[in-house]
């Protein structure tokens, strides 16, 4: 019986196995492929043989389809029809510049061109109250549109639809009668809340993703069948949790940034069975470092997110975003400071010291010169070359007049304090201080950048997950089942809004549990509604205790939940009128075992006899020996004074001098602070 | 960057280098910190958006923030509003002179502060200014100016104000907070002269707690650092702005390039106001000369000296910043030439409501200089305004006062490489939002009817103009509206040979029929049932219409940007393809 979580990257394809039975994790890395699921079978086939295909219970799947046909463009083409007068919605967006700065700003080409963005006469007000009736023969005039043009899909948004579907419903049967046979996205099934900019947005992309992403589900549905598989598939939700294939086809959209969200739920999970109130991740790949915030082993969910610049309207996982990664490009610039990304020499040619031809030097060209990476022994059989990295250092020289390896040192602290201003920006965001958190390095560059990060932030305490190179892999098989819906519903606080909602809430309920493809058994579900003062746009997402999901709750009890968590996020509450926003519903299925106690590592380095590496020691400014210790020789219980460079398989850990580190029988290595152990 | 008096000239410009000090800084350091202090101003603003009430705030981000040194030099700032982000140092120095200066200043002081004249907006726009002191020692400001939606006033918004003291309630530099405390006093006095009370006290408690946010990170970066460090390091990045900066102006040929604007009227007259902007080379030295300008007016279009600079500075920055956010150094090249009783440094209590429309249409009167000079680094001019609109009436069934506000986006110039974006905003208020309609009709009596792009509405080009909206607007209930609109009689200019694009119009039509077009009009009644219209400009076109390549005349003619009419007109040359693709 086998687990198994396929996290597809843009270079690497990675995989983590794990038997519940015997407690046996195993790792995987093999290339990303064109066609993704080529790699994802390559990588399942390594892991369980070609026998071991009907020993997998559970397979949970992290992929970037839906992503990838929206920045590449290969989505699509879909029709988009609107309210008469509303086509340019989509384009219009808010007006707003995306680059102060630039005088030339321009906004990417809408995924719809003008001419397949068709309009209907109807119109519906803020009540619901229908203004004007559909025109239906608008309606079959535009099918035939779509049908002669070749649209694969339509998006059908409407204005209000989120108040009174009905104009939006009866476009969809008559789209049928006139014989549109592509797919068709509902705005108000999609998203439920009012904006209508972002509820369209978030429809066509919904639409646009829908043939590559259903597609693809298909594909390697079938070849996993075929080659014996016959256990539970999931994909991951951008909002977090993870659904079915068969819902995940319903709503391609929710999957659409499935990518960040592995390593957050993975580290949320391991937070949770250590007891770590507050941790920040810092999840560094060759382009970008992520960082999210988890608090009480909860990752912090918004309501909106934006992919490739297109905003969409669902839960999204707070993950914030910097070109800072391995693969970081240093430069000079114009007045003479040395600046670091957010232009990465990404997998190709990649950082100097790979040997493929890069020139630039990058954050990992740094980091090798100094040691940090020990001798550039890399997953893949890659060995690093120390004069290729020397010499792309020595390019900034002249304009800096610095020694490479100042150069080095430089580069490395530009690196790590853009991402500890980040991670200081989104925890001051929630009113939260980033030095009693725990900070959990991840990713191929995160975990050389721990110390450093720990030092920047004042905090004390870093959480080396288990399969730190791997770690949204692992991430994949601690994901709940789960689901959300919402609707906008503005109501004045008090008794009889509360009734209202209840019934909303219940409407919301029934609608999951009817969602096609949907297993879960015995649903937890959870309530909150986007409450504001009356007169403020912004609202705040309150979670509201809940029978299960049934409201029990008077109007004042609701006033006080909201004060108190208004008070939380500002500081501060005000006098004045409340009003209910946005209803929100979540189930989720629980009731995994996911207590990995029995985990046993198996297919890493288990031992290594590679000499000490000369390495800078960033706390004494000066260069050391650093022993290289393979992660698996650690020993729980026993404490392991920096300074040395902790190797695994898929990452390099730098231990710098004044931290110590123990391994936690889960199989993270806690990195503390000397001078903060009591 | 004290005004010094020549004659009747008076030289703006900033502090200049302190040379040695910098050269004692280390490179990576001095990186390390501006990345901190750019991350501190990020703070500031995300705190206001956060927890500001008003959408003048959090959505048309109408509100500039800071970080000063103890000298008042920028140490940075988040981008907001452009126009906003050149004046705070005025705004500090002005506050603190007003107090006693720097000297009578305690720790946790917040000093509240509007004076047109030291502001350089018209009163809603309101200072708030703290002093950060680190281990007692007073090291800089943090600073915020904010659009307050209404401080009294003869109306919530006006085109017609003939003094400064019709337009709002002045704080002449007043303590809100002494040493951390709420000063009762001030603050029930501030909110007292609001009709809109709860948004005013909601969004000053945003500014407040913004500059408070960014104060104390302000402390925590010189804190790891060192307060040598941090001092000799900011003295770098001052260096570093000012090389940025002159690097890009050094290839400009040395000259004089003039540009010439002109507004609608000043808001009390019809008369057309030209005004004239001059733009001086020299090596790496720019000298931007407003001294032409017209005497100052008796309507609201006067720009306050520290918005006249603060223009400058934003096409500084916009031009030769490397897309990044100014500090101190990037303005030390500049200097900037006013005459006192001019449209551009007018003298008090001259009115000032409307001082952002010269300010704004002085950005690309500055761009539009340097056309000739720099070709490819400007665009041809955008429907040329922020389009605002201010709603206000009673609702029908509660009687109580609603009242709503937005700027609205125009059609941008087009450049060398590439056709204008289409309804965006200007860059002066390049952060804004336009509202959504499902949130408008939630919240006020009308309905939306149309928001689409208008065909044609673009300068014809090598390059076109972006498009304009028309916005339709049907009114439920009588209400009454504020409109500012400006570049109404004057088209966008083109480039190069580009032709015009289309000028801004508002058409109000009652229920009985009749029609009216208006530009700047205060307080106008809509009757219930009456539709008004937006019409906001196209940009200008770039190079000559017959070097526009035929397949991107005919996809402007699919996608419904341009009609066989306006082809036929501005694009002769690709007629015989449009007919060939119609009869396709």
């Amino acid at each position: 019986m086998t687990w198994i979580g396929v996290d597809v990257g843009g270079t690497f394809t990675d995989l983590v196995s794990y038997d519940p039975t015997t407690g046996q994790v195993r790792a995987e890395k093999v290339a990303t492929t064109p066609r993704p699921d080529d790699g994802v079978v390559t990588a399942i086939s390594q892991s369980v043989g070609g026998a071991g295909y009907s020993d997998i219970e559970y397979f949970v799947h992290g992929t970037t389809i839906g992503l990838n046909a929206l920045l590449q463009r290969t989505g699509g083409p879909v029709g988009l029809l609107t309210t008469r007068g509303f086509r340019d919605v989509l384009e219009v967006r808010h007006g707003t510049r995306g680059d102060v700065y630039n005088l030339f700003w321009t906004p990417p080409e809408p995924l719809v061109p003008r001419n397949h963005r068709l309009e209907v006469t109807e119109r519906v007000d803020a009540n619901g109250e229908t203004v004007v009736e559909l025109n239906e023969q608008d309606v079959r005039d535009a099918a035939a549109r779509f049908i002669q043009d070749g649209m694969h899909s339509v998006a059908i948004v409407f204005l209000h639809s989120y108040a009174n579907p009905g104009h939006e419903v009866r476009a969809l049967e008559l789209l049928r009668e006139s014989g549109f046979t592509g797919e068709v996205s509902l705005s108000h099934a999609i998203s439920g809340e009012y904006r209508e900019y972002e509820r369209t947005s978030t429809t066509v992309v919904d639409a646009y993703v829908r043939p590559d992403t259903r597609g693809y589900l298909a594909r390697l549905e079938q070849r996993l069948a075929d080659d014996g598989f016959d256990g539970d598939s999931m994909v991951t939700r951008s909002g977090g949790g993870a659904m079915t294939w068969a819902e995940a086809k319903d709503r391609p959209f929710e999957s659409i940034a499935s990518g960040p969200v592995a390593g957050a739920e993975g580290a949320a999970e391991l937070c949770r069975q250590l007891g770590v109130e507050l941790a920040v991740t810092a999840d560094v790949g060759g382009t970008s470092f992520d960082t999210c915030l988890i608090v009480d082993g909860q990752p912090q969910v918004l309501y909106k997110g934006s992919v490739a610049d297109h905003p969409v309207q669902a839960p999204w996982m707070d993950v914030r975003s910097i070109g800072a990664g391995g693969g970081s490009i240093a430069y000079v610039d114009a007045g003479g400071l040395l600046r670091v990304g957010p232009r990465s020499a990404g997998a190709f040619p990649g950082p100097a010291c790979y040997g493929r031809g890069g020139t630039q030097p990058t954050v990992s060209d740094a980091a090798f010169v100094l040691g940090m990476l020990g001798h550039g022994d890399m997953a893949g059989d890659l060995v690093l070359d120390r004069a290729l990295a020397l010499a792309a250092l020595e390019t900034l020289s002249p304009q800096l007049d610095m020694d490479a390896e100042s150069i080095a040192r430089g580069i490395m602290r530009i690196a790590a304090a853009s991402m500890s201003n980040s991670i200081r920006e989104i925890t001051l965001d929630r009113g939260l201080d980033a030095r009693v958190a725990a900070l959990m390095p991840f990713g191929g560059a995160g975990p050389m950048f721990a110390c450093l990060l720990a030092r920047e932030l004042e905090a004390t305490r870093v959480l080396l997950p288990p399969f730190a190179g791997n770690f949204s892999a692992w991430g994949l098989l601690v994901a709940d089942t789960a689901q959300a819906m919402s609707r906008t519903r503005v109501l004045a606080l008090d008794d009889d809004a509360v009734a209202v909602g209840s019934v909303i809430l219940g409407e919301l309920f029934t609608t999951l549990d009817e969602r096609p493809g949907v297993e879960i058994t015995d649903p937890v579900r959870e309530v909150a509604v986007d409450m504001r003062y009356r007169g403020q746009a912004h609202a705040i997402t309150v979670p509201l205790p809940s029978d299960n999901g049934v409201l029990s709750l008077t109007a004042d009890e609701v006033r006080a939940i909201f004060t108190r968590e208004y008070e939380r996020v500002f500081a501060h509450s005000l006098a004045g009128p409340i009003e209910f926003v946005t209803w929100r519903a979540t189930s989720r299925d629980a009731s995994r075992d996911k207590s990995f106690e029995r985990m046993r590592v198996t297919n890493v380095i288990a031992t290594t006899d590679s000499p000490p590496v000369r390495a800078w020691s960033f706390e004494r400014a000066a260069w050391a020996e650093y022993p290289i210790i393979a992660r698996a020789e650690l020993e729980i219980d026993r404490a392991y004074p920096g300074p040395f460079i902790m190797i695994e398989d898929t990452t390099t850990t730098y231990i710098d001098h004044g931290f110590t580190a123990e391994l936690h029988p889960s199989g993270a290595v806690w990195i503390v602070d000397n001078g903060a152990q009591q | 960057m004290t005004p010094i008096a020549s004659a009747d000239i008076v030289r703006t410009v900033s502090e200049q280098s302190t040379g040695s000090q910098a050269l004692d800084a280390d490179p990576i350091t001095t990186e390390v910190i501006r990345q901190g202090l750019l991350s501190a101003a990020r703070l500031l603003r995300q705190t206001i958006v956060r927890t500001a009430f008003s959408p003048a705030i959090y959505e048309a981000l109408d509100f500039a923030a800071g970080l000063y040194d103890k000298n008042i030099r920028l140490l940075a700032e988040a981008p907001t509003l452009p126009i906003f982000m050149g004046t705070m140092s005025f705004c500090i120095e002005e506050a603190l002179a007003s107090v006693g200066g720097a000297e009578v200043l305690e720790e946790g002081d917040v000093i509240l502060y509007n004076v047109p004249y030291g502001t350089g907006s018209h009163p809603q726009d309101t200072a708030v200014v703290m002093p950060v002191f680190y281990e007692g020692e007073l090291i800089g400001y943090s600073a915020a100016k904010g659009h307050l939606t209404d401080i009294a006033g003869k109306e919530p918004y006006s085109t017609n104000t003939l003094d400064v003291f019709q337009e709002g309630t002045v704080y002449p530099g007043v303590r809100l907070y002494r040493r951390g405390v709420l000063v009762d006093d001030v603050y029930r006095f501030v909110i007292a002269n609001s009709r809109t009370p709860v948004d005013v006290a909601g969004d000053l408690g945003a500014e407040v707690a913004g500059i408070r946010t960014a104060a104390k990170a302000l402390c925590a970066l010189v804190e790891r650092h060192g307060l040598e460090t941090f001092r000799v390091c900011v003295e770098r990045m001052f260096d570093h702005g000012e090389r940025v900066v002159r690097d890009y102006l050094s290839a400009i040929p040395n000259g004089r390039y003039v540009g010439h604007g002109v507004m609608d009227d000043n808001g009390v007259e019809t008369d057309l106001v030209p005004f004239e902007v001059s733009v001086e080379v020299d090596g790496s030295d720019v000298r931007i000369d407003y001294s032409a300008a017209p005497p100052q007016q008796i309507g609201p279009i006067n720009c306050p000296l520290p918005s006249t600079v603060s223009a400058a500075r934003v096409a500084m920055a916009m031009l030769a910043g490397n897309g990044e956010p100014p500090n101190e150094g990037h303005f030390r090249p500049l200097e900037v030439l006013t005459r006192p009783g001019t449209l551009f440094h007018p003298i008090a209590p001259a009115p000032c409501f409307l001082y952002g429309w010269p300010a704004d249409q002085s950005i690309e009167v500055i761009f539009g200089a340097l056309a000739s000079a720099l070709p490819e680094a400007v665009p041809a001019h955008s429907g040329g305004d922020v389009c605002a609109l201010v709603w206000w009436g009673k609702d029908a069934v509660t009687g109580e006062t609603w009242t709503d506000g937005a700027a609205h986006p125009v059609g941008q110039g087009a450049f060398a490489h590439g056709d204008g974006v289409s309804a965006n905003f200007h860059h002066s208020e390049a952060g804004a939002a336009l509202p959504s309609t499902e949130v408008w009709e939630q919240k006020n009596p009308w309905i939306v009817e149309q928001l689409a792009f208008a065909p044609d509405s673009c300068g014809a080009g090598r390059t076109r103009g972006g498009l304009g909206l028309d916005i339709h607007f049907r009114l439920l209930e009588d209400c009454l509206v504020t409109s500012a609109l400006e570049r109404t009689r004057t088209a966008p200019w083109g480039l190069l040979g580009g032709k015009e694009g289309r000028p801004n119009d508002l058409i109000v039509t009652a229920p009985d029929g009749t029609s009216q077009h208006y530009g700047k009009i205060t307080g106008l009644k809509i009757e219930a049932g009456s539709l008004v219209e937006l019409r906001t400009g196209g940009g200008g076109g770039y190079g000559e219409p017959a070097e526009r390549d035929v397949a991107s005349i005919v996809r402007d003619y699919s996608l419904g940007f341009l009609t066989v009419e306006a082809i036929e007109r501005d694009y002769p040359h690709a007629v015989s393809e449009l007919e060939t693709h119609i009869t396709a």
